[in-house]
């Protein structure tokens, strides 16, 4: 049982950011997050604003440039979507371990992402993948990397009276491999012990441009850059990749929860970014020969 | 708040279609479409955490499985539910049903309803699913009584139901 | 078909025409419509709903509960604490359902009174307009704590000088088994082999919450309408509210499943009570966070095996030590506590044994009841020991549990010679050839069998004194009825009636309706637990159907002039063996009986056997009425680098006697393969000094979809059980060996046992890790 709560359903965007700029209250996508804290704190009282009639914050765009998700994105949406294989592969490999069904159609990329847990399935990947939020307010909007998007556990960039409205990124190119490993206590429905994203572009043999991404091993999800840094301008040997992935695990604040304790985190951090990008190496590797 | 757009409405009139059937029901914002059916008599939509982990109380909303848990009565406003009673009964058995009693893919049975719209659900996106499409499609309904073989075998048998169904029409 | 039967059955030329057969259940179509009806499901007029103040204290006296701020709120009927019930209150949570036989006299307070000695005791009960109200009343009642200390480790609660929170000295149950001569069995052998085993608490997790509905009726009786395993804890409430026997009827609905969590009664008293204040019918469904603290979980055990071998394998001594947690009430710890003790040497025969267990009282969830009551506990360490005996002498495991396999005439561990077929051997040959070959490992997964026996027994402890009653009747027009108070808790329990009395009286199992779970008005059949069920209601159904076929055939041997054993009956009809066409249809022959004043019903009952007890010095006795056997073997992966395990292959083998409805049984294999591997792998209940901190299904994780590896189930049948048509129990006896075998196939898997479950990913980095530094 919900407590008592107010909601306010405009009808459109503008509307919206009206609402989110003169009354106290919180965004509501898919509820999938927030109806349960809801229910487990139990007390009266706050307000939301119902996305769910902003039509406007629907659909995929995809260009050679660019690929374009409204807000609204449900992690369904990404797996019906027959570009975003290519578009975002590791989105797409993290959309199929995530949840059940019924909540793939119910949870929005940008609540998953507003939500600002470190366990948020949906970052990692588009952290890897470069994504560009656009954030709207009645003032006007305003674009910034997801990067700086994420500060702290549960805090994000985003202002009281703002809403995510869209994610951007470049598709990869053809030298690129995409992936995601997300690691459970069971296979299906699980919270994230350790999520791991990770981009490798391959230019003439050389690794020109690296991203790993980190989800349940710190306060945020986050990339760890000196790991990244250690990969590019050569090609990955097993000594690099040794290297990044140590940095990596260095780079994680896990803490000791019910799933797994800090120092095993790290551990996984470890292996699961030498394979990840092992794995890179070989599939880019190729795609350029 | 001056503005009127942002006056709190405490009580809103739903209208739904459960099943085909217009119903109309006057709710808080915090009421959620879950505690609606069950209290319009579909107490075929089963409770088994009210958080989404469990998949026991997943309707179609036009088309689409849902937590019914996790959705708002005020956001079922003018859209359509489908409950496994909807589905079928007795006298027009859908083939996921005949499926679900042939292979005695019901234990206990408190998963089934839930588990059989989250199947309906699979097969109107991925008619001929793979056994993985299967496993993926379940994932949020849980069973603690079956192993959910069963519940795979019955949901392939019905695929090929519908297929047959489909070439013979 | 993966079912072997035994050419030297005892009942070689029985033809049986339903029973044994695929057969869709009867309540099947029913919960696949969604039509059946649930507790949680019913309505009344004027009907309140209730909700439970659970204490968030482990360890704590009350020093003042203030309900008045609740009391005034509108919407509020009646907020009932301690100070409300009779001074003697309290719930006897002994062995429920029992007519005669040993009482432990446990008694849990229904609500605490001076002191909460666990996280989640009930404190205050509240009815309510609707739930919301009842949810904020509960938010208003004050409850002022003085901590106290608190145990949380049965260990620390044996030690001396330990605070008491049971009895004089926190010890709820104790047993002890001396068999042979233990010295002389270690000095004969060749290597001595210890190991410690430890289990976790496991959540029942049944889909449906608790759920029931009460009221007083224009008779004056109190009813109860339930989620419930057991309709006899009518007398149990009746005894804790000081009403007649006979002025409390419990009805079990459909239960969403049991598992054990519904044996001991859960919230059916607090309603009772509420409905008897309120004047009004009341409901209670709880929230899954408060399930997890309204029944008991899973015991977790400490369990060393200290054995002796000789070089080729036997067994020459075992010297056994159990400790279990039963949490902060003794509920039915002493009970499970003795499966353990029985089970602690699995299927295999010892002859010089000494087995010392106990059950400590700790702040902890008091835990209680759950398929397989102790005994698969202890036969994980049993199991596990083998494969640890095998690696130290070097030989294939099986050759081991081959040299050490009890068989039919033996005497077990309390010296009760076992009578009925044990094919250990045949199951776990069976079970491990169908794993087939291994795949090969990679760089980063290696690839493991295991494999796991047991002796699980079934029906109620004997001095229990256990019996079971069913009536069977045929209606003037030929269709039939059974009456019988079990409980339907999903595993075909009433389907399973229908099944055998439609074979019996020769009508198809769709011309039977079975009545069930009524304490008013269907005979009392004893509860839908210990395996019981079908043994229990099963015999008796089959005792009052053969009694109705004597009659009917008795009338039809008249008309035809021909002797009954001339007679047969199927389709409906009654027929001549030998000349078929002769034949007279059900109905017809019903209104010959009729005409005749012959009996066209029976009332039956079945007694199992009994015995008096076991010797508390010696333990021996004899304890259940028999057992069951067989195994289950598991294939899986383990990626050493990360830790994860998958399992591949799950493959249960048992003889089950007979199966009586062959699709239930392979549901029942199926459903415990992937509940033990729950076990084995990802389910754990995590308490924080006393507090649960794994209280909900995205915390507590059992297997979903997306877990299950490729299940087989293979049926033997010896028919050879003490149960209906020579069937044995299986509820349990299948679930019992399945954590073991895929434990063992881990330990194969990367060469190093892990002896404390859950193998979580971490434990098996860490077993690698020592592994490694120990070459």
């Amino acid at each position: 049982m919900l407590p008592p709560f107010e909601l306010l359903e405009p009808h459109s965007l503008d509307q919206a950011l009206k609402m989110l700029a003169t009354s106290e209250s919180v965004p509501l996508a898919g509820g999938t997050n927030l109806l349960p804290d809801l229910r487990a704190r139990g007390e009266a009282g706050g307000r939301f604003i119902s996305l769910a009639a902003l039509d406007q914050l629907h659909g995929i765009e995809h260009s050679d440039s660019r690929v374009l998700m409204g807000a609204r994105t449900t992690l369904s949406d990404i797996l019906h979507d027959p570009l975003m294989p290519t578009a975002a592969p590791s989105l797409v490999s993290m959309a199929k371990v995530f949840a059940g069904s019924m909540v793939r159609n119910a949870a929005t990329v940008a609540g998953n992402i507003c939500y600002g847990s470190p366990s948020a399935d949906v970052v990692p990947p588009l952290l890897s993948l470069d994504a560009e939020l656009t954030l709207a307010s009645a003032a006007g909007e305003r674009t910034l990397s997801l990067n700086d998007f994420l500060l702290d556990y549960k805090k994000t960039a985003r202002r009281p009276d703002e809403l995510l409205i869209s994610v951007a990124w470049a598709p990869p190119t053809t030298a690129t491999a995409n992936l995601f490993y997300k690691l459970g206590r069971r296979r299906g429905d699980a919270i994230t012990v350790v999520g791991v994203a990770v981009t490798i572009t391959i230019e003439n043999g050389n690794c020109t441009k690296a991203r790993i991404a980190l989800g349940s091993v710190a306060p945020t999800v986050f990339r760890a850059q000196e790991a990244e840094e250690a990969l590019v301008g050569g090609p990955l040997t097993a000594t690099t990749i040794g290297t990044a992935a140590q940095a990596a695990a260095q780079a994680s604040r896990p803490i000791d929860d019910i799933r797994a304790s800090a120092d095993y985190r790290r551990h996984a951090v470890h292996m699961l970014v030498r394979r990840l990008l092992t794995e890179a190496w070989q599939t880019a590797g190729s795609q350029h020969d | 708040m001056t503005d009127k757009e942002t006056q709190m409405i405490t009580e809103k009139r739903v209208d739904i279609q459960v099943n085909g059937q217009a119903c109309e029901i006057t709710v808080p914002a915090w009421r959620t479409l879950l505690e609606v059916l069950r209290e319009l008599g579909h107490k075929e939509v089963k409770c088994g955490c009210e958080k989404g982990d469990c998949g026991a109380c997943a309707v179609l909303l036009d088309g689409k499985v849902v937590d019914s848990c996790l959705t708002l009565a005020w956001n079922a406003a003018g859209r359509s539910v489908t409950t496994v009673q909807g589905l079928g009964g007795p006298d027009n058995a859908h083939p996921l049903q005949t499926a679900f009693i042939e292979h005695g893919s019901a234990q206990c049975g408190y998963c089934t309803p839930g588990m059989i719209m989250a199947a309906k659900a699979l097969l109107d996106d991925i008619p001929e699913p793979s056994l993985k499409d299967i496993k993926r499609g379940l994932s949020g309904n849980l069973c603690r009584c079956t192993g959910y073989t069963r519940i795979f075998s019955a949901i392939q048998a019905a695929a090929e139901t519908l297929r047959q169904q489909e070439t013979t029409s | 078909m993966n079912r072997i039967e035994s050419p030297a059955a005892g009942t070689a030329n029985l033809q049986l025409r339903q029973v044994g057969k695929p057969l869709v259940r009867t309540d099947s179509p029913t919960k696949v419509y969604g039509t059946a009806v649930y507790a949680g499901d019913l309505t009344m007029p004027g009907m309140l709903c209730a909700a439970v103040l659970h204490s968030d204290r482990a360890s704590a006296l009350l020093r003042h509960v203030d309900t008045s701020r609740a009391e005034a709120l509108a919407g509020v009927h009646c907020v009932l604490t301690a100070a409300d019930l009779p001074p003697s209150q309290g719930v006897m949570t002994d062995m429920p359902g029992q007519t005669g036989g040993l009482t432990k006299n446990t008694k849990q307070p229904i609500l605490a009174k001076d002191r909460v000695r666990f996280c989640g005791e009930p404190i205050a009960l509240v009815a309510a307009e609707n739930a919301a109200i009842a949810e904020q009343a509960l938010r208003l009642i004050d409850i002022e704590y003085e901590d106290l200390d608190g145990i949380y480790d049965p260990f620390d609660a044996l030690a001396p000088g330990a605070p008491i929170i049971f009895g004089d000295d926190n010890v709820v149950a104790s047993y002890k088994v001396r068999k042979g001569d233990i010295e002389k069995g270690f000095a004969e052998a060749d290597f001595i082999v210890e190991n410690t085993f430890t289990t976790q608490y496991q959540e029942q997790a049944f889909l449906e919450p608790e759920a029931a509905l009460a009221w007083v009726d224009e008779h004056e009786v109190l009813n109860i309408r339930s989620s419930t395993q057991v309709v006899e804890h009518y007398r149990a409430v009746a005894d804790a509210i000081g009403l007649p026997h006979n002025r409390v009827r419990l009805r079990a609905e459909f239960v969403g499943g049991g598992f054990g969590g519904k044996e001991v009664m859960t919230i059916e008293v607090w309603l009772a009570l509420l409905a008897l204040a309120s004047r009004r019918p009341v409901q209670l469904v709880q929230p899954r966070e408060r399930s997890f603290l309204s029944h008991g979980p899973r015991h977790p055990f400490t369990m060393t095996h200290r054995t002796g071998v000789s070089g080729d394998g036997k067994i020459t001594a075992l010297q056994i030590k159990l400790t279990s947690d039963a949490g902060a009430y003794a509920k039915l710890s002493p009970y499970i506590l003795l499966y353990a003790t029985v089970g602690a040497t699995g299927p295999y025969r010892v002859d010089n044994l000494h087995i010392d267990s106990v059950s400590a009282a700790t702040n902890n969830l008091p835990a209680c009841a759950f398929r397989g009551f102790g005994t698969m506990q202890a036969n994980l360490a049993c199991e596990g020991q083998m494969e640890e005996i095998a690696k130290l002498l070097g030989m294939d495991s099986m050759e081991v549990r081959r040299r050490n396999f009890i068989h039919t005439g033996d005497a077990n561990v309390t010296g009760q010679i076992i009578r009925s077929a044990v094919w250990s051997d045949q199951c776990a040959t069976q079970a491990l050839a169908t794993l087939g070959e291994r795949p090969t490992d990679t760089q980063t997964t290696r690839i493991g069998h295991g494999v796991a026996c047991y002796q699980q027994s079934y029906g109620r402890i004997r001095w229990m004194k256990d019996s079971s009653e069913a009536w069977v009747g045929v209606e003037m027009d030929g269709t039939v009825i059974v009456r019988s108070a079990v409980t339907d808790i999903g595993a075909g329990q009433s389907s399973a009636l229908a099944q055998i009395t439609g074979e019996i009286l020769g009508v198809p199992m769709d011309q039977v309706v079975v009545y069930f779970g009524d304490g008013a008005v269907t005979p009392l059949a004893g509860t839908s637990t210990a395996s019981r069920a079908l043994y229990m209601s099963g015999n008796a159904t089959k005792m009052a159907a053969s009694q109705v076929r004597k009659n009917l055939l008795s009338c039809v041997a008249g008309y035809f002039g021909v002797k009954i054993e001339q007679l047969d009956m199927c389709d409906s009809q009654v027929f001549i063996i030998d000349d078929p066409q002769r034949s007279i249809a059900l109905k017809d022959c019903v209104k010959l009986c009729a005409a005749e004043g012959v009996h066209r019903h029976n009332l039956a009952i079945f007694r199992a056997p009994t015995s008096e007890g076991i010797d508390p010095e010696t333990g021996q006795g004899e304890v259940f009425p028999d057992f069951t056997y067989g195994a289950h073997a598991a294939q899986v992966a383990v990626d050493i680098e990360t830790g994860e395990v998958k399992v591949l292959k799950s493959i249960g083998a048992h003889d089950v006697g007979q199966a009586i409805n062959l699709r239930a049984v392979e549901g029942q294999v199926e459903g415990s393969a992937l509940m033990g591997q729950g076990f084995a792998l990802c389910e754990e209940l995590i308490l924080k000094q006393g507090r649960l901190q794994t209280g909900s299904l995205s915390e507590y994780l059992i297997p979903t979809s997306e877990d299950v590896p490729e299940i087989k189930a293979i049926v033997l049948e010896s028919r050879s059980g003490l149960g209906p048509f020579g069937a044995k129990g299986i509820g349990e006896p299948v679930y019992a060996p399945v954590a073991a075998s895929i434990a063992n196939a881990v330990a194969d898997a990367i060469g190093v046992h892990i002896f404390e479950l859950p193998i979580t990913p971490e434990k098996v980095i860490k077993a690698l890790r020592e592994k490694e530094s120990t070459k």
